[in-house]
């Protein structure tokens, strides 16, 4: 039995119940986030030491040194951070909302609609147009995508089964056309596109913080104060209703709330893969609870290893700075492989 | 208006910038994506593309940090002498920010497809500017000669170019009389397509030259990819100009393509008016030098004589 | 449906029909305007001075067997996936089959240097060999054997995998990026029949096993208990099934790149109008198979001339509508 503390408010008008051991990982977690942040500020190409990044935090001056950290390198660790957590918080919604450990924003046409309009994008703007606009973009094409599959899977209700189908076909006919530009486009344009569509977060700014920044405000705390009718609902849908979960406007919700998370994510980040697949997992393997507990710890892990793939990118092969999400997959792929011994052990 | 940003950009490199400021006023640089002030003569210059290293060097300065060519690397063999002691910054894609920063920069050209994002960033560096078009490198040589301070050295090389350019028109009026102006195409050949180029660097330096294009040529956008050798006769024209990488599977895809009898239907191929000609020049380098050497093997390939004409060092 | 041998047989003959249009169109219709009598003339009357029957014998003919050959291919490795997962939405596209041979042929391309098409089917086939067991692992579920749902979440998982590593090799390897680019987006043109002739055997064997085994097929729908009472050996026919699906996927994608759906939707098309009978299921699927994909290559090439739309997404665009329809009427699986 799980050990909780339970605070209560002076009238007793609302209760929190926080399981311990939830507790105890979440701020274990983000203190392991906390020092990683700072090595990771310490590394890069340029060779700075541990006491050099905390003066410059400390006291900000102005000399490369402070624009180095503070401009170029500070922005990108946060942006690694938002954009992992976004991730791996989208996944563990889609995950209890479609009730399958297999799940993950890509899966369900997310990505490919915001990588498609991203593309696009590329492709039409080459020279028009402010670049300011390809997150927006992205994020338009990562919700009318989602828009489309709720339209097409919607027969009386979201069925999780026909959600995931619908998402699958999308995404395939998505990139599909992604490609056709990516082969019309002169070369420039199709490297661009190309990393992009890999997942990296090179020369992130301040300005692209801000602009995420606001997506996350408002979702995780409405995710967290939600997340227990998702747990209603993994009993069955009767039970849910039993319960009082308003069964179809909640799916909605977290469909809208998992597309908003990775939507924006993938916005500023890339069609960065696998974080959403795989955090969700590695919080149930540290911590049994429902999904309001593991929304921070799936935020967490997913903020850790996109941090940790960006801060290889950034100074494994330098002066070349490679995308993230090529490290992603190399921290995803042998995860998922033990994923799948697994879940074969626990099935067969 | 211009001026009150002008100050306030002075203002803003006042307090960033390490080096010393002159008392002299500021030259206002106007350029794609804004306007810069530039305090002073640039001693230390960074270079984000290629055309920019090619008129950098032309403008006969040393640039302390230049992106990695494409092929020839670290940087093509005709600019190599004079950048010995530069520090490469990475790819022309993914420039290294933060070595760019550490080399203290008085002034930064980038390329606006490549480097528009990083704009912002780069500005807070040094004061950066970015042209317009990538082709159009008698734009770029005044710009970086207006930002350099080096505005008499860039006349003097465009005067240059306008003579060369003159005497070619003439030679080469007299030597094909009737057939001129000549159309020619521009193809490159790549290890599973072929391309045909309807604008790009080559191109502009060949219309400015006199040259005519096909009027399937005259299109919209960069050009075209072929995939299939049935569409040979789209590359149709009366000389072509041939470019493509040292590549045992390049090669193979010409040889492939160049024994087709569509191929030897080409009114070009029948008249022997094929031209293979270096793709760093052609299609890399992007600078007055590039096209200053662009138009020695065009003298070369139509047998012209050249006058003696006043080096720059590197031409 | 057509049930009587009549109406199958007629049936049949339409189906070939249509193929035999298709490959009149494309063999007729490109960049060089080539009209009918001359295209007859090329056939019969051959003459290498003229240009047009050039294109037709040299260009053109090896694109018409290409796609034909590729697409008999993919469509019948698409009905012995249906029918092994007993997943009507199972398909070497969306099962990650396809993604695993790229996967391999990107690090034969740019690792080991690799060219012709016939080292580069090794590779292939090691990667729908991988692809496949990840799978087949994967869409386990307890107590059920294989769930269709779970397998094709597998899929896509295993999809996203290669596709994300051969990314990384790409991006490492800028320039191999671009003369890659094509073959990724599915091409049949500029396939030399010489070489790809090396690789014909072994397809052509593939296929024959496939014939043979139709009615050991037409018993895999049933349960597994059922099946074993009627003395089949079910280890052993799933496995020489899955060795034919990895040798038909895989030189489908040495020789063509990335091609999808045509494995999801002709199985379709053909269990529709054919019924569920492999005796004919299988011959009708390579037929409509080689059809489709014929029609999409001939399409592609006057869409946007003298330039080509790559073949693996004209299949797709055409694809997508057919599949969202039959994944709207799944029936509702957990």
């Amino acid at each position: 039995m799980n050990r909780s503390l339970v605070f209560r408010s002076a009238s007793d008008r609302w209760s929190v119940k926080l399981n311990t051991r939830v507790l105890i990982v979440t701020l274990t977690l983000a203190g392991l986030l906390v020092i990683s942040s700072v090595l990771a500020l310490a590394s890069g190409s340029h060779p700075t030491s541990f006491m050099d990044v905390l003066g410059t935090l400390a006291a900000p001056a102005r000399s490369e040194l402070a624009l180095i950290i503070l401009e170029i390198r500070l922005p990108r660790v946060i942006m690694a951070i938002l954009v992992g957590g976004a991730l791996g918080s989208a996944g563990l919604i889609l995950q209890g909302l479609v009730r399958n450990p297999l799940a993950s924003p890509d899966v369900i046409g997310i990505t490919s609609g915001a990588s498609a309009a991203a593309v696009l994008f590329l492709w039409l703007g080459g020279v028009t147009g402010t670049s300011l606009l390809l997150a927006p973009v992205a994020m338009g094409g990562a919700f009318t995508v989602a828009l489309c599959i709720t339209a097409l899977a919607w027969q009386r209700g979201i069925s999780p089964a026909r959600l995931v189908l619908v998402g699958v076909g999308l995404a395939a006919a998505l990139t599909a056309v992604t490609t056709l530009l990516l082969v019309l486009s002169p070369d420039s344009t199709a490297m661009n596109a190309y990393i992009w569509l890999t997942g990296s977060l090179y020369a992130s700014q301040w300005h692209d913080v801000t602009a995420l920044a606001p997506w996350l405000v408002v979702c995780w705390p409405l995710a967290l104060i939600k997340l227990r009718h998702l747990d209603a609902q993994s009993m069955g849908e009767d039970m849910a209703r039993g319960l009082g979960s308003a069964l179809q406007g909640h799916r909605l919700l977290f469909l809208v709330l998992a597309v908003a998370l990775a939507g924006s994510a993938v916005a500023y980040g890339g069609a960065v893969g696998f974080i959403g697949l795989i955090a969700p997992h590695m919080a149930r393997r540290l911590v049994t609870s429902g999904h309001t507990g593991l929304l921070p710890i799936a935020a967490l892990i997913g903020a850790l290893i996109l941090l940790y793939a960006d801060w290889i990118g950034r100074v494994a092969f330098i002066p070349r700075d490679l995308p993230a999400g090529i490290f992603v997959a190399g921290i995803g792929a042998p995860f998922f492989v033990y994923l799948l011994y697994r879940l074969r052990r626990e099935l067969a | 208006m211009l001026r009150y940003v002008g100050l306030f950009l002075i203002a803003t490199c006042l307090a960033w910038a390490p080096t010393a400021s002159t008392a002299s006023s500021p030259t206002v640089v106007e350029h794609a994506l804004g306007s810069t002030a530039i305090h002073g003569n640039p001693a230390r210059v960074v270079s984000l593309y290629q055309g920019a290293t090619d008129t950098a060097v032309a403008l006969g300065i040393e640039p302390v940090g230049v992106v990695e060519s494409w092929t020839e690397k670290p940087m093509y063999r005709y600019l190599r002498q004079d950048l010995q002691e530069v520090t490469y910054l990475g790819l022309e894609t993914q420039p290294d920010l933060e070595r760019i920063a550490w080399l203290s920069p008085d002034l930064i050209v980038g390329a606006r497809n490549r480097h528009r994002t990083i704009y912002p960033l780069l500005e807070r560096i040094a004061p950066t500017v970015i042209p317009g078009n990538v082709y159009d490198f008698k734009a770029l040589l005044e710009l970086m000669a207006k930002a350099t301070g080096r505005v008499a050295r860039g006349d003097e090389l465009l005067a240059q170019w306008q003579a060369r350019v003159d005497d070619f028109r003439a030679r080469i009026r007299r030597k094909l009389g009737d057939q001129w102006p000549q159309e020619v195409a521009i193809l490159s050949f790549r290890a599973d397509h072929a391309r045909i180029y309807y604008a790009g660097f080559a191109r502009t330096v060949l219309d400015e030259l006199g040259f005519a294009a096909p009027a399937d040529h005259r299109k919209e956008g960069w050009g075209i990819k072929l995939t299939s050798q049935e569409s040979i006769p789209a590359m149709d024209a009366e000389a072509v100009f041939i470019f493509m990488e040292d590549d045992p599977a390049v090669r193979r895809t010409y040889e492939t393509w160049s024994s087709h009898p569509l191929w030897k239907n080409l009114q070009a191929v029948r008249q022997a008016d094929v031209y293979h000609v270096d793709p760093v020049t052609w299609n890399m380098g992007a600078g007055i030098i590039a096209a200053n050497r662009m138009l020695d093997e065009l003298y070369q390939h139509y047998n012209l004589e050249q006058p003696d004409h006043q080096e720059c060092p590197q031409c | 449906m057509l049930t009587s041998l009549l109406a199958r047989t007629s049936g049949t003959l339409i189906c070939l029909g249509l193929l035999l249009v298709a490959m009149v169109s494309s063999l007729a219709f490109g960049h060089i305007p080539v009209s009918l009598d001359m295209l007859v003339t090329s056939l019969l009357d051959y003459d290498s001075g003229s240009l047009e029957h050039l294109v037709i014998r040299t260009e053109r003919f090896s694109r018409t067997v290409t796609a034909m050959i590729v697409g008999a291919g993919l469509a019948i490795a698409g009905v012995l996936m249906q029918t092994l997962t007993r997943n009507p939405l199972a398909s070497p596209g969306i099962l990650g089959i396809n993604a695993g041979a790229m996967f391999f042929v990107v690090v034969g391309a740019t690792l080991f240097s690799l060219t012709s098409p016939s080292e580069l089917v090794w590779a292939a086939f090691t990667g729908a060999a991988t692809a496949a067991f990840l799978v087949y692992f994967l869409g386990q579920e307890a107590g059920r054997g294989i769930s269709p749902v779970r397998t094709v979440l597998a899929g896509v998982a295993v999809t996203a995998l290669f596709v994300s590593f051969a990314q990384g090799l790409l991006i490492l390897n800028q320039d191999r990026f671009e003369s890659i680019l094509f073959w990724l987006a599915g091409s049949v043109s500029g396939r030399e029949l010489d070489a790809i002739a090396p690789l014909l055997p072994g397809f052509f064997l593939a296929l024959l096993i496939a014939l043979l085994l139709s009615r050991q097929l037409n018993l895999l729908g049933l349960d597994d208990e059922v099946i074993r009472g009627l003395g089949l050996r079910v280890g052993q026919v799933r496995l020489l099934i899955g060795l034919v699906v990895i040798v038909l996927a895989g030189t489908s994608v040495a020789m063509a790149g990335l091609i999808g759906f045509v494995g999801l939707i002709v199985p379709h098309m053909a269990r529709g109008i054919f019924g569920t009978d492999h005796r004919w299921l299988l011959p009708l699927s390579a037929i409509l198979g080689a059809t489709l994909l014929l029609a999409a290559d001939t399409v592609a090439r006057l869409v946007i001339p003298p330039q080509e739309i790559p073949v693996g997404v004209m299949t797709a665009l055409l694809g997508t509508p057919l599949f969202l329809h039959l994944a709207r009427h799944v029936r509702k699986v957990s």
